[in-house]
């Protein structure tokens, strides 16, 4: 069957989501003429039900994802599907990565090195972080930057029975960091607190980006067309520009748009599988992947989470679904032991609801019958939870793939994520269980508990590196050698760190974002 | 932070009501006729044995009718789908639910030669014991204890992920957009 061919655009943005919504929004009011091809359906706020039970119809629904080895299964959990993608229900954990962060190779003789410097992607936090609306304290662990816009949340009754608890192993516990309005904020509602949301927030006191960016988006001209999967990036003949996407929409028709600029931004996996799938006569093993390393460095962050019961109230249900209170207290020192290697941040105080993966029932999954309903009854009023995440190191053999002997249900061949925790990252996980248990025991559970490890975030796949021969992109997200294709996301993080990606793939996106624009003649013919 | 917000014990909104009350005549053998008639994927007796196999994990789940709210969401694409089985495996739904229930009655056919809704509660219990310390003599596929988990999950949403639910466990529902129906 014939493609269908459309007019073509200046910047054509793969993805919907925080990184894809924010890029519509700069390069849009910039005056560029920008299409976003969303692979899922139209989203509104109306979508977003206060019910653990209805809120998964806004995850992951696109094909599904091969995962192997100890550090995989969030797959599903972390994607989104629809307008503003993972944006929907992403719970606005605030962080910025540490100096140490981008330069493990260089520190530590492991992991990878970042192209750029703390110094280079500051002004680009301190952006983010007012047209996202943070709260939070100054945080004296945190690396330095301008103040947030709004204070911080109230101390949750959670916070203050764990509080005592880090008291006692030395450790401070701070207001978290928050893309969450503590206060109404350019035109958004404040929180209400009430724990929804992983249901997506449809008051707007969390930014997403039906709220955020969809409105900035389409006043400026931006067009969003759905259910658009896009299959590949095409080439001209030389292979040194790319042209256009072909995509398939909603009948199955395969379409494509041509384009002066390409932009991934469809998370982790899927630029990499994007990339992999586009792999043509002069791009044998999948477009940017002159180096070979395509696919390769993949992270995730190693999360634990301990559970315990209080004799004092603790309203757990309250609060947000992020967390409440952080500790970073120790982040810096990613040689805690020996044979323990990565950084590590406390997230204290997660709302929990009774049902779904992060739920008090599933906190204690062996319980069944009269023992499940008689803890739950205690739980419902008296559990506090905290988890922490552990800093992963990015090897080569952690990567995503495609698996040609399986096919999707567009006839694409699936993609296959490999993660494995390298031991010394395991080491610190342990050693970071065993301090949770140790901070619960000291605040007067009385019963604490650790949860089996997880992996959490998704980062890598598509890594920005000065060297073209042992990296996919320049420190902008701009492919070697194919410059009209810039990557948006996690994907580009050369290291993960050890705290929630967004506020970095944000920052990423204004520094791009403000290149595109500096750039424009030449990237626009 | 509360005091905006309506406490919901003892105003249940109607539909909640509703729901209740349908799912209490299941109870009867006219309002079972109905159900039998009304699986659109799973069969009579496979949604028996879900129930019961549920029930035991959560009580209350058949009646809150958590083979129902499993068969509703399977006949759906996984778009829809309300079940939390699509964040960790959405690749054959159906065919997992389908594979985990006749490993049910493979057990208990092996263990108590008899369906898994006529043994005893004690035997029930014991079955779904082993399968929390992956010790099924036969069933292996799906991993029973994954299988469990899953069920396990699906019980507990409608008894107690549910606006009724929070009322039963006395937590605040505080909904920003109050759900249409249960599940």
């Amino acid at each position: 069957m014939a493609k269908t061919s459309h007019a073509k655009v200046e910047v054509l943005i793969v993805g919907s989501g925080i990184a894809g919504s924010t890029m519509a929004v700069e390069l849009g009011e910039a005056g560029f003429n920008v299409l976003v091809l969303e692979a899922g359906p139209e989203r509104q706020l109306s979508d977003m039900v206060s019910s653990q039970i209805w809120s998964r119809r806004l995850r992951w629904a696109g094909p599904e994802v091969l995962e192997s080895g100890d550090l995989v299964g969030a797959a599903n959990f972390a994607m989104g599907w629809g307008t503003g993608g993972a944006g929907l229900h992403w719970y606005a954990n605030w962080y910025r990565l540490h100096p140490d962060d981008f330069h493990v190779r260089s520190l530590y003789g492991r992991s990878l090195d970042w192209p750029i410097g703390y110094d280079d992607l500051r002004p680009w936090y301190d952006h983010a972080q007012a047209y996202f609306g943070v709260s939070g304290d100054t945080d004296p662990n945190a690396p330095p930057g301008a103040s947030y816009p709004m204070p911080a949340m109230p101390v949750s009754k959670q916070s203050s029975a764990i509080k005592k608890g880090f008291a006692a192993e030395g450790l401070t516990l701070t207001p978290n960091t928050l893309a969450i309005n503590s206060e109404p904020y350019n035109g958004r509602a404040g929180c209400l607190l009430d724990g929804w949301c992983d249901a997506g927030c449809p008051i707007g006191a969390l930014a997403n980006p039906l709220v955020l960016q969809w409105p900035r988006a389409r006043k400026s001209g931006v067009d969003l067309r759905h259910n658009a999967y896009v299959t590949r990036l095409e080439t001209d003949a030389s292979g040194s520009k790319v042209t256009g996407a072909v995509y398939l929409d909603e009948t199955g028709q395969e379409n494509f748009q041509p384009a002066d600029i390409v932009i991934s931004a469809c998370h982790t996996i899927w630029n990499a599988r994007l990339l992999l799938l586009s792999s043509n006569d002069q791009h044998p093993n999948g477009l940017g992947n002159c180096s070979g390393t395509l696919g390769q460095y993949f992270t995730s962050h190693a999360l634990t989470t301990i559970h315990g019961l209080f004799s004092e109230e603790t309203e757990p249900h309250t609060g947000v679904s992020g967390a409440n209170t952080l500790c970073l207290d120790g982040y810096d020192d990613k040689q805690p032991t020996t044979g323990a290697f990565g950084s590590r941040a406390w997230l204290v105080g997660q709302a929990a609801k009774p049902n779904d993966l992060l739920g008090t029932a599933l906190a204690k999954p062996d319980l069944f019958g009269e023992a499940l309903n008689k803890y739950l009854r205690r739980a419902s009023a008296h559990y506090g939870n905290m988890t922490v995440l552990c800093e992963e190191d990015s090897i080569p053999e952690n990567r995503i793939t495609l698996d040609p002997s399986k096919r999707d249900r567009f006839g694409l061949p699936q993609a296959h994520v490999t993660n494995s925790l390298p031991k010394e990252n395991a080491a610190r996980s342990d050693l970071a269980k065993a301090e949770g248990l140790r901070i619960f025991k000291a605040a007067g559970t009385s019963d604490a508990w650790a949860g089996p490890q997880n992996p959490m975030h998704m980062m890598g796949g598509t890594i920005m590196g000065r060297d073209p021969s042992a990296s996919v992109t320049n420190s902008f997200g701009q492919l070697h050698k194919v410059d009209n294709v810039f990557i948006a996301g996690a994907s580009l993080f050369p290291t993960p760190g050890a705290i929630n990606p967004t506020a970095t793939l944000a920052a990423l996106v204004f520094r791009t974002a403000d290149y595109i624009r500096s750039n424009r003649s030449a990237l626009v013919p | 932070m509360m005091g905006r917000r309506r406490f919901f014990t003892g105003i249940i909104p109607t539909t909640v009501w509703t729901s209740i009350a349908i799912r209490s005549l299941s109870c009867n053998a006219e309002a079972k006729t109905v159900e039998q008639t009304s699986f659109l994927i799973l069969s009579t007796t496979e949604a028996e044995t879900l129930s019961a196999w549920c029930n035991v994990i959560v009580t209350g789940a058949g009646n809150a009718g958590v083979a129902q709210f499993v068969d509703q969401s399977l006949s759906r694409a996984q778009l829809a789908s309300l079940l939390l089985l699509r964040y960790l495996d959405a690749s054959d739904m159906t065919g997992f639910y389908r594979n985990g229930i006749a490993g049910i009655e493979k057990e208990s056919a092996h263990r108590f030669a008899q369906p898994f809704v006529q043994l005893t509660k004690s035997q029930q219990t014991e079955m779904i014991a082993d399968a929390v310390a992956s010790k099924m003599q036969v069933w292996s596929d799906p991993d029973p204890n994954f299988f469990y988990f899953i069920s396990r999950s699906d019980a507990v949403d409608v008894v107690y992920g549910t606006e009724a639910g929070f009322v039963d466990l006395g937590i605040p529902y505080l909904a920003h957009i109050t759900p249409p129906q249960p599940w």
